[in-house]
């Protein structure tokens, strides 16, 4: 999910020159403010059977309005092209799609929504999913067939540039297909027969329920696509719908009259609309919100808390703080291709995690030291004893790195990495890890570039840097190894330009090939394994799990985190008076 | 002012205006603690690494072991080793940074003061005195400074001046890229400085060169250098210093805010304007972070804006009786 990380600025992140997804926001208010000092873990289980309406929240009411200030806006909200973690929040409000995330207990649980989670044929390049209808905010009733449409026209890539692109990997044909516009709405891939939607692959694709969750994939009538215009003004589906929308500034709903709570075992409707506000000092709005004066305690703020407003949030109000889970793990990676597993180590044994986790800001409360690939979000997360010398600790040990350099006879071996010289705290964390390698021995050049410069300097895995690449921190997009490994550590990364350590290994591409096509419920484990067996190769340097803090008003009930997006969970909020 | 009163009360002065302004400058209180305070920045900035090594400490080294795991914010307020306390995050000595910190306030406006003003009283001598098509050419230019957004070049003379040295932002270290903003300040307060002055001593010479102690001058074919130098500059003396007193303290304003803004000085250099900008986000927490180099730099423009009043006082004829 690494095109998430516009989202929310991730001042850590890019600190740490990672950026992998930074996505960050908030969780859970209610009074069960334990400490959230580990992230728990997600469990990926999945309820089949759940059926609506939604359990009712302890202590909820009707009515209200509820104000969200975000920093900056999303720029769609065409759900074809949303891939942020914020407008797939406010898309829960707005768009039913096949499956969805109920969170029970801070965990992620995947029900059914507009069909049911799927079965698979016994070859598992086929999903029957058996479409239960709903209605559109019209008032016309959803088609099967509209569902077919939306993950067809997912496949006009050249408009549709920022939406997830797994359906082009997996589904069959998917490379050749183009989408309705160009290739017609004939497509082998997606099919309809009664209420079934039948999706067919390529290759097994085990996850593809937890895919489905997308807002993507909520239906679009075809005589409705108004292609480009759609994202000014989409079709509802769910318990609320557009009333007015200025792109870049604010957005505001209203509740949708032709949603019908009886089919939906997630969503509430509690408040009667929702106003959305992006652009302001974050600083500022948090402190309002915090304050709670007049209308700001109906408000929430879902930009990672800042540590000045951090400070003030004590006492009575700390219960306004609400803390949860992200689904990011960020870190520094080393290219393996260029830099001997003999120097890696080395490496790993003088970096000064302790130093650089100050000099970048990090507190407990935006970030958890790491010691492993997954984050603990992801089901089947273990917490190993650390690989040594990366465990995401310690200041660092030039001596003991400078023997193994001279025993690899590698003394002086030449470090180099892209960091952003236009902001003061990333040339200070570089300047911090450059002068502990350098003590250690190696000839150290980091190449200061320009904040416009840097993601595209980053991504060029042809580029004169052998460490510190792009992707440097990643984020679920769905709760399963699934969506961590094969896009990161497989020969084919590399040209995907998502790779972390540019591993171009055949065993260990089949290796995870194969667990890829396991059910979520047996390749848990066995992804945890693996993480502690690619940590071995010492390709990543572990920095921190990402964590979120937002401040809610003092009015707002119900606010939990979501952790599959790092944000508040939208459908369960509500005004208490 | 009170001492003008009691300078009234004496005898008429006597001497060249210049001794008279210090006179006066002498027995005025104000004037004087002014110019001690600027003598103690100046001092600071210019026995810098002297105060650190006194303090035991230096502005570049990191203290991480003085940084909270958990926040980032110092775990230490003000002690006998690190006098300001240090820096959140990098642990940086506070004390140390704010006195190598004076250096680039001072030296920038120092030097961007003494650039303006050489060039501005040379082309207001010329251009006032020369007159005709040369002093067309020279209002002109005056003009045309004097309407060149100003900002707008503070912002991309950086850049510009990068690319003049053949460097790109691509392959330049952090301590090049601060040492080409510090050379790009001077060079844009001085470029913008010296309008203002060259056509406040133009009009002044256009008045003086009509007086009979030029005119004699001139018919006794003193050579015109001469005149400009040995005649007329005498003259001139109160306009500039006046104009030199108002400059300072608005060049040290200039630096502070230009690198507050991020196109003045930058990381590692220690500079009162970066700690502002970095001291900013950490108030709350760590609150004279803020408030030293804040005070410092009020301090020391107050100082000089006083001691320009006392001074443009102590020149001024009419107070003179």
């Amino acid at each position: 999910m690494k095109r998430w990380k516009r989202t929310v600025a991730v001042v850590a992140a890019a600190a740490l020159g990672t950026a992998g997804c930074g996505v960050r926001t908030p969780p859970s208010a209610t009074p069960q403010a334990s400490a959230p000092s580990d992230i728990d873990i997600q469990t990926n289980s999945i309820d089949p059977d759940a059926t609506g309406p939604a359990r009712e929240v302890p202590g909820a009411r009707q009515g209200g309005v509820l104000t969200v200030y975000g920093q900056n806006p999303p720029d769609t909200f065409d759900p074809t092209d949303i891939y942020f973690v914020d407008s797939n929040e406010i898309g829960k409000l707005l768009f039913r799609t096949p499956t969805q995330f109920d969170v029970r207990a801070g965990k992620p649980v995947l029900v059914p929504d507009l069909t049911d989670v799927g079965k698979v044929s016994d070859d598992k390049l086929t999903w029957t999913f058996t479409f239960k209808g709903g209605r559109y905010e019209d008032g016309n009733d959803i088609r099967v067939e509209d569902l077919a449409y939306a993950i067809k026209r997912s496949f006009a890539h050249d408009i549709y540039r920022n939406g997830p692109t797994y359906q082009l990997t997996y589904f069959k044909d998917g490379k050749k297909y183009k989408g309705p516009y160009r290739d017609g709405e004939d497509y082998a891939g997606v099919q309809t027969r009664g209420d079934k939607l039948i999706i067919k692959l390529d290759k097994p694709f085990a996850d593809l329920p937890f895919y489905l969750s997308f807002p993507m994939f909520t239906p679009i009538p075809k005589a409705s696509d108004s292609k480009q215009e759609y994202k000014n003004r989409p079709l509802a589906t769910g318990p609320y719908r557009f009333e007015s929308f200025t792109p870049g500034s604010e957005l505001n709903l209203t509740r949708n009259p032709n949603w019908a709570p009886e089919t939906d075992p997630v969503r509430h409707q509690y408040v009667d609309g929702w106003r959305f506000r992006w652009g302001a000092d974050p600083v500022k709005t948090q402190k309002q919100v915090l304050a709670s004066n007049g209308e700001d305690a109906n408000a929430v703020d879902y930009a990672n808390v800042d540590a000045s407003v951090l400070a003030e949030a004590t006492g009575a109000r700390s219960a306004q703080l609400v803390k949860g889970d992200s689904p990011c793990s960020i870190g520094v990676q080393i290219d393996s291709r260029k830099v001997p597993l003999a120097v890696r180590r080395a490496i790993a044994k003088a970096y000064p995690y302790d130093q650089v986790r100050k000099a970048s800001g990090l507190t407990d409360v935006s970030a958890e030291r790491s010691s492993t690939i997954l984050p603990p979000s992801v089901p089947g997360f273990a917490r190993y004893t650390p690989v040594e010398d990366l465990d995401g600790t310690g200041t660092g040990d030039p001596e003991g790195a400078r023997a193994l350099l001279r025993e690899a006879d590698a003394e002086g071996f030449a470090l180099s990495w892209y960091y952003d010289n236009q902001q003061p705290l990333t040339q200070q964390v570089s300047q911090v890890r450059a002068d502990a390698l350098e003590q250690a021995g190696f000839t150290v050049k980091p190449i200061g570039v320009s904040s416009a410069e840097l993601r595209a300097k980053k991504s060029d895995y042809d580029a004169p840097v052998n460490m510190g690449q792009s992707p440097g921190g990643w984020c679920s997009d769905w709760p399963t190894g699934g969506s961590w490994f094969p896009v990161l550590f497989r020969t084919q990364s590399i040209g995907e330009g998502q790779s972390w350590g540019m591993l171009g290994e055949k065993k260990l591409d089949k290796k995870i090939n194969k667990l890829a096509k396991l059910p979520a419920e047996e390749s848990e484990e066995k992804w945890a394994a693996l993480d502690e067996e690619i940590m071995k190769k010492y390709v990543f340097l572990p920095h921190y799990y990402d964590k979120t803090a937002i401040v809610a008003g003092s009015n707002v009930g119900g606010c939990e985190a979501d952790p599959t997006m790092g944000m508040p969970f939208l459908p369960t909020m509500f005004l208490k008076k | 002012m009170e001492p003008v009163a009691r300078v009234r009360a004496q005898t008429p002065e006597t001497g060249s205006p210049t001794r008279i302004a210090l006179r006066r400058l002498r027995r005025d209180p104000t004037a004087l603690l002014c110019a001690g305070t600027v003598l103690f920045f100046v001092l600071v900035a210019v026995f810098a690494p002297l105060l650190a090594a006194l303090a035991g400490q230096d502005p570049l080294t990191h203290h991480f072991e003085l940084i909270d795991d958990g926040t980032s914010l110092p775990l230490v307020g003000m002690t006998p080793e690190h006098w300001f306390g240090v820096e959140p995050r990098l642990g940086r000595d506070l004390f140390a940074r704010w006195a190598f910190g004076a250096r680039p306030s001072l030296l920038v406006a120092a030097v961007a003061t003494t650039v303006s003003t050489l060039v501005g009283v040379t082309v207001g001598l010329v251009a006032g005195f020369v007159g005709g098509r040369v002093d067309r050419v020279l209002s002109w230019l005056v003009d045309l400074v004097l309407s060149l957004p100003y900002l707008l070049f503070a912002i991309a003379t950086p850049a510009t001046l990068m690319a003049v040295v053949g460097l790109t932002p691509d392959d330049a270290e952090p301590s090049v890229v601060s040492e080409i903003r510090f050379y790009s300040l001077i060079i844009v307060l001085s470029t913008f400085g010296w309008a203002g002055l060259a056509r406040l001593i133009r009009g002044e010479v256009l008045s003086l060169r009509e007086r009979e102690f030029i005119a004699a001058a001139r018919v006794l074919g003193v050579p015109t250098r001469r005149v400009l130098t040995r005649e007329l500059l005498p003259n001139l003396v109160a306009p500039i210093v006046v104009s030199v007193s108002m400059a300072l303290p608005g060049y040290v304003v200039a630096e502070a805010g230009l690198t507050f803004l991020g196109v003045g000085l930058t990381e590692p250099t220690p500079s009162w304007g970066v700690t502002i900008a970095s001291a900013v986000s950490a108030y709350e927490s760590v609150p004279h972070y803020l408030w030293i180099p804040v005070l410092s730099v009020t301090a020391l423009v107050l100082a000089l804006s006083l001691l320009g009043d006392a001074v443009r006082d102590a020149f001024d004829p009419k107070t003179r009786r």
